[in-house]
């Protein structure tokens, strides 16, 4: 279960991440911002929106087969991690500035992730779900 | 900010928390199985495209909520949603909120409120 956690949210955090720099990307390409078919036209022409979607699609399926046993609550957090992830990248690709305000919350968020995987090698992921998703359905009674 | 942005940020909120509990409904019900027969489950049953309706409906919320904000002060405001799916799984699906769990949520909440004060820089 661990092993299923750590790589699913490894998967998880590179598809968010890519999505994010992919819609930067296309931006950039279709700069400047227009309310216009030109815009559009610009967007759709160059190939950053395509792997934006693509890692959508991964994203999703990657985050129904986490939830069939991670608990909602604490995985929503997690993916969190995607904030720290995309500041880094944008440091290297964009040249934005690191301050010292960001990296206090960056670390902030990494302490929240530490404290959770603790949490869960120190409990029964499996008594969360899927039992208990089926009593609150009112399908069945989960324990 | 003004009533139209608090209304936008409200919306985003309950959209975002309806959507992560639908998914998890989706996922974690025990009905659904293993590989394709799973997915063809899940699509069958209302609780994936509630998420989907809702993840749509929040996406352009979303953008009309950033248009009268600060992308910084959005994330900020929007690290709200972290706390509110907690305590929707502990009331729908009885998680266990123990207190590293707590803990590990509230300081991911609170490192993404600070990196919403912090914004670019």
């Amino acid at each position: 279960m661990k092993r299923f956690y750590f790589f699913g949210f490894l998967i998880l955090v590179a598809f968010d991440t890519a999505v994010q720099l992919a819609f930067k990307y296309a931006g950039n390409h279709a700069f400047p911002p227009e309310a216009n078919w030109a815009w559009i036209v610009r967007v759709f022409g160059h190939p950053w929106i395509y792997i934006a979607v693509i890692g959508y699609i991964g994203n999703f399926f990657t985050w129904m087969t986490l939830l069939k046993h991670a608990p909602i609550g604490p995985a929503f957090a997690v993916t969190h991690l995607e904030v720290v992830s995309v500041m880094l990248f944008s440091v290297w690709l964009f040249n934005e500035p690191l301050t010292w305000p960001r990296v206090a919350g960056a670390l902030v968020i990494v302490a929240g992730i530490v404290c959770l995987a603790f949490a869960e090698s120190g409990s029964h992921p499996e008594h969360d779900a899927p039992t208990e998703a089926k009593g609150a359905l009112g399908v069945a009674a989960g324990d | 900010m003004g009533p139209l942005a608090v209304f936008l940020w409200l919306l985003n909120v309950t959209l975002d928390t309806i959507g992560q509990l639908a998914f998890k409904a989706a996922a974690g019900d025990p009905e659904a199985g293993d590989g394709i027969a799973r997915w063809k489950y899940m699509a069958s049953r209302p609780w994936l495209w509630v998420g989907v309706i809702s993840y749509a409906a929040e996406f352009l919320v979303w953008i009309a909520f950033l248009s009268l904000v600060d992308l910084s002060e959005g994330v900020l405001l929007g690290s709200i949603n972290i706390v509110v799916i907690m305590i929707g799984g502990r009331i729908l699906f009885r998680e266990k909120l123990t207190p590293m769990r707590v803990t590990g949520i509230l300081l991911v909440t609170l490192g993404v409120a600070i990196v919403g004060v912090a914004g670019g820089g």
